[in-house]
């Protein structure tokens, strides 16, 4: 397949990138945007270590070709919710709840959750993990990822 | 590109004092045959560039009150920079902003030997700890010398020395030996300090990195020219099979792929993006030959048959005439399975090639830089001297990155082609290339008892492939323990909580088994049984957490407890209540409440998601997680087909601390411990509530409904 231009709107930019159509979104981000706090984790959509936001809903970067996205989907990644200095209230509850131990899963985490919270900003505990239940963290830290997200609730 | 540690804390402002920490090996210092403790000799026992590798970590004073400290312990989600930056911060009266942690880079760091068995936050933490209160001491002798005034009159001040009770500093550490090296010796096994330190809520100091996605793992670097690079992943156990015959015709002609060759008899594709590789690597066309085995795997007949070598034996008494002299006497076998690692971040390094100087550099995402460099320098026949190796944080690791072969295959690729080389390990790659597991197990149990609940046997042989600990729980006088390494066909690993999980699994569902044979309440047996007295606070405090003695159960739910005995001075019980459901065969974890004594709690915030991480891990062995494999291949290859936790399998978690058991209150570890009593407990819980014993991990839906079956 021939690399094409494509433009995205990532984190409200207008970004052109030179690439072929069926590369997935998370390449393109880390490699030619160089927003490499979307993760690599599987390649097959099951950890949810590169979880973007596309129009406000998270989406698996990794399964999703950038073809797709190329029409103007709003695609927010981790550095897009917050910088440092200037943390988005959810990013602070996760520093303040330690709710990682490597950090590794953690954007795609906060990216979830962030979607969870704009579509439901209210969410019961069951309905937390059943929003976060395909986001895996193998440190274990999910107990502490659930109480950062209670702690943003009605804040 | 390479830099020496004096070069480095030159570019940091100038280099002052610098003390080199020796760690007294736990063992001599145990015996008492470890050397004097020079600490407070004011004499420098070197001017150094390069000290021996005895010494190992370092603190250097440099200009302007900065203070930088290096260790060969590497990051790995447990919070060692932030224990550290602790220590040395409040040690010795300085902010954050004036330390520079610097942390497994071969070129500055010394070798601290693998990042591993919970061990570097009581080891290297504490030791930074103990070592900035003799650095305290020895700067005011020092002081006192260089000023000509009595000891008596002056004070630490952050940063330097002053009068006693007046403000500011006479003098700068900095100056108080400008270019010289000091060595300290710490024992990190007994201080006075004890209980001295303690404070229970430090921020990770890489949280808002992490937050924001700025925190550089390997994957996250970057290098001018570099390619991406993958293997083909062979059908079979990497040990089993060979490749014949390959055609790399079309993965070659690909757009965007540089090279396609076999190197070291395996293919290697570079390319410029990471999905030129995937792409290319599914258009390789290999045979390869058939395993020169049975594709069946009988893995328990294997394990006793393979068992060549008697890794452990620990006797005392005459366990044959105990168990004849006993008024009851119990066995049991149980059976444990195969366990991947599972990190979300998989094995991965980005090396380049040899600059002028000869030398590589790669950054590794390892438990051992130095283990790196050895492997690196060993497969491109190069001096030690000519690699460096820079470890960065690391995504997981849980045993599984100690001495990961991609690091030299990185360095290879990069050597072979010219150019700077990152080596990413897909997640089939992990499963099927690494090939890695903690290994199935098989654990025969004889215990003999008194009719009144005295334990007077007990043997234990346990066929096994992983490095193993035995579990002194119990105070049993006559005591045969053998471990045999069973000889598997694939890769063997240790993994968190080693062979205590497996071990402990046998053992705590076996006392249930016995007490219940005696028709004695579990948690009394272990109680008049127990080889601390610390151990019945721990059982009383956590069976009064769980309400052991009034539960709330409901219908087919149940209660049940474990202990651990961890890595010498970690002690813990753990209970479980399940709910089993009778038709799925399903089993849910409701809720764990634990009591651990990890002696002084560092940073209770690390501790406390490590240990709920420790217990997620638990309750993945107990209940899902296992690696599917026959006598010729691993046929797990998805994340999707090897199901760790989830937030949905998470039961609410309860720990409480204790601190009974060391009198010194020196810290423990707790990354490990956790793990190995989860998988009794919840063992016990599904007899108490339905009356069927579990006897093989995982309890899956399958297991339980056969067991109901026939029970």
């Amino acid at each position: 397949m021939a690399k094409k231009n494509v433009t995205l709107n990532v984190n409200g930019q207008r970004r052109q990138v030179t690439v072929e159509l069926d590369e997935p979104l998370l390449w393109v981000l880390r490699d030619d945007l160089g927003l490499t706090g979307t993760k690599f984790g599987c390649g097959t959509g099951v950890c949810g270590a590169c979880s973007v936001l596309v129009d406000g809903v998270a989406r698996r970067s990794c399964r999703i070709p950038v073809a797709y996205v190329a029409a103007g989907q709003e695609i927010v990644t981790i550095e897009g919710l917050g910088t440092l200095g200037n943390l988005s209230l959810l990013q602070q509850a996760f520093v303040d709840h330690t709710a990682f131990c490597c950090g590794y899963c953690t954007p795609g985490m906060i990216i979830t959750a962030t979607a969870l919270l704009a579509e439901n900003p209210n969410p019961t505990r069951e309905e937390i993990v059943e929003a976060m239940d395909y986001n895996l963290c193998r440190c274990g830290s999910y107990l502490n990822i659930i109480e950062a997200i209670e702690s943003v609730i009605n804040t | 590109m390479s830099m020496s540690r004096r070069q480095f804390l030159a570019s940091m402002g100038g280099t002052g004092l610098l003390y080199a920490i020796r760690f007294v090996p736990e063992a001599s210092a145990q015996t008492g045959s470890f050397e004097p403790i020079l600490a407070d000799d004011e004499v420098p026992i070197c001017i150094a560039e390069y000290i021996d590798i005895d010494y190992r970590d370092w603190i250097a004073f440099g200009p302007d009150g900065k203070i930088s400290v290096f260790t060969g312990r590497t990051e790995l989600g447990q919070g060692l920079k932030t224990v550290i930056t602790a220590f040395v911060t409040q040690g010795l009266e300085i902010s954050q902003e004036d330390l520079t942690v610097v942390q497994g880079d071969t070129d500055l760091c010394p070798d601290d030997g693998p990042t591993y068995g919970s061990a570097a936050t009581r080891q290297v933490g504490w030791g930074f700890w103990l070592a900035c209160q003799k650095i305290r001491s020895n700067l005011v002798k020092r002081a006192a010398r260089w000023l000509g005034m009595p000891i008596g009159e002056l004070e630490f001040k952050s940063g330097g020395v002053g009068r006693k009770g007046e403000k500011g500093k006479l003098i700068d550490a900095y100056e108080l030996g400008r270019g010289e090296t000091v060595i300290l010796n710490i024992d990190t096994t007994t201080s006075s300090t004890g209980r001295q330190y303690v404070d229970h809520e430090i921020a990770n100091v890489n949280a808002e990195t992490i937050v924001t996605g700025t925190l550089k793992y390997v994957g996250d670097l970057h290098m001018p020219g570099m390619l991406y690079a993958g293997w083909l992943c062979q059908p079979y156990h990497r040990n089993l099979t060979k490749i014949q015959s390959v055609d790399m015709r079309e993965a070659k002609a690909l757009p965007g792929v540089k090279t396609v060759n076999v190197v070291r008899g395996r293919v290697a594709v570079i390319g410029e993006r990471y999905s030129d590789v995937v792409k290319s690597l599914d258009l390789v066309k290999a045979t390869w030959s058939t395993p020169n085995r049975p594709k069946e795997l009988r893995v328990e007949e294997e394990a006793r048959a393979g068992a060549q070598l008697i890794l452990l034996k620990e006797e005392a008494g005459d366990v044959d005439a105990g168990l004849a002299s006993s008024d009851l006497v119990v066995s049991e076998t149980y059976t444990t399975q195969y366990i991947s690692h599972a990190q979300i971040e998989t094995d991965i390094a980005l090396a380049m090639p040899e600059d002028t100087n000869g030398k590589v550099t790669v950054w590794v995402s390892s438990q051992w830089p130095y283990r790196a460099r050895e492997l690196i320098a060993e497969t491109l026949k190069m001096p030690l001297s000519n690699v460096r190796t820079i470890a960065m944080p690391v995504g997981g690791a849980f045993g599984g990155k100690i001495g990961n072969p991609v690091t030299r295959e990185a360095a290879l690729l990069a050597s072979v082609s010219g150019t700077p080389i990152k080596l990413i390990y897909s997640r089939k790659d992990q499963f099927k290339l690494r090939s890695h597991f903690k290994a199935a197990c098989i654990i025969d149990v004889t215990t003999g008892v008194t009719a009144d609940g005295r334990m007077v046997a007990r043997k234990v042989d346990s066929f096994q492939d992983e490095a193993c600990g035995t579990i002194f729980t119990y105070d049993i006088p006559n005591v045969l323990v053998r471990a045999y390494e069973a000889k598997w066909p694939f890769g063997r690993a240790v993994s968190r909580g080693t062979s205590f999980v497996q071990t402990c699994f046998a053992t705590e569902s076996h006392v249930d088994m016995v007490a219940h044979k005696l028709s004695m309440d579990p948690l009394e047996f272990r109680r008049r049984n127990v080889v601390f007295p610390s151990f019945v606070n721990l059982i009383d405090t956590c069976a009064q957490m769980i309400g052991y003695d009034n539960p709330q159960l409901g219908v087919d739910e149940g209660l049940g407890m474990a202990i651990v005995h961890h890595g010498g001075c970690e002690l813990g019980a753990l209970a479980a209540i399940v709910a089993v459901d009778r038709v799925s065969g399903q089993i849910k974890v409701k809720q764990i409440c634990a009591a651990f004594d990890i002696g002084t709690v560092i940073n209770r915030r690390t501790a406390t998601v490590g240990l709920r991480g420790g217990i997620a891990w638990g309750i993945g062995f107990a209940l899902s997680e296992e690696v599917k494999l026959d006598g010729h291949s691993t046929n797990t290859e998805y994340l999707s087909e090897y199901r760790i936790p989830r937030f949905s399998d998470m039961p609410p978690i309860e720990i409480t601390f204790l601190d009974n058991h060391n009198p010194d209150g020196t810290p423990r570890g707790c990354g490990e411990m956790p793990v190995v009593p989860v998988s009794g407990a919840i063992a016990n819980a599904v007899y108490n509530a339905v009356g069927v014993r579990l006897y093989s991990t995982p309890f899956t839906p399958e297991r339980v409904k056969k067991a109901l079956g026939s029970a």
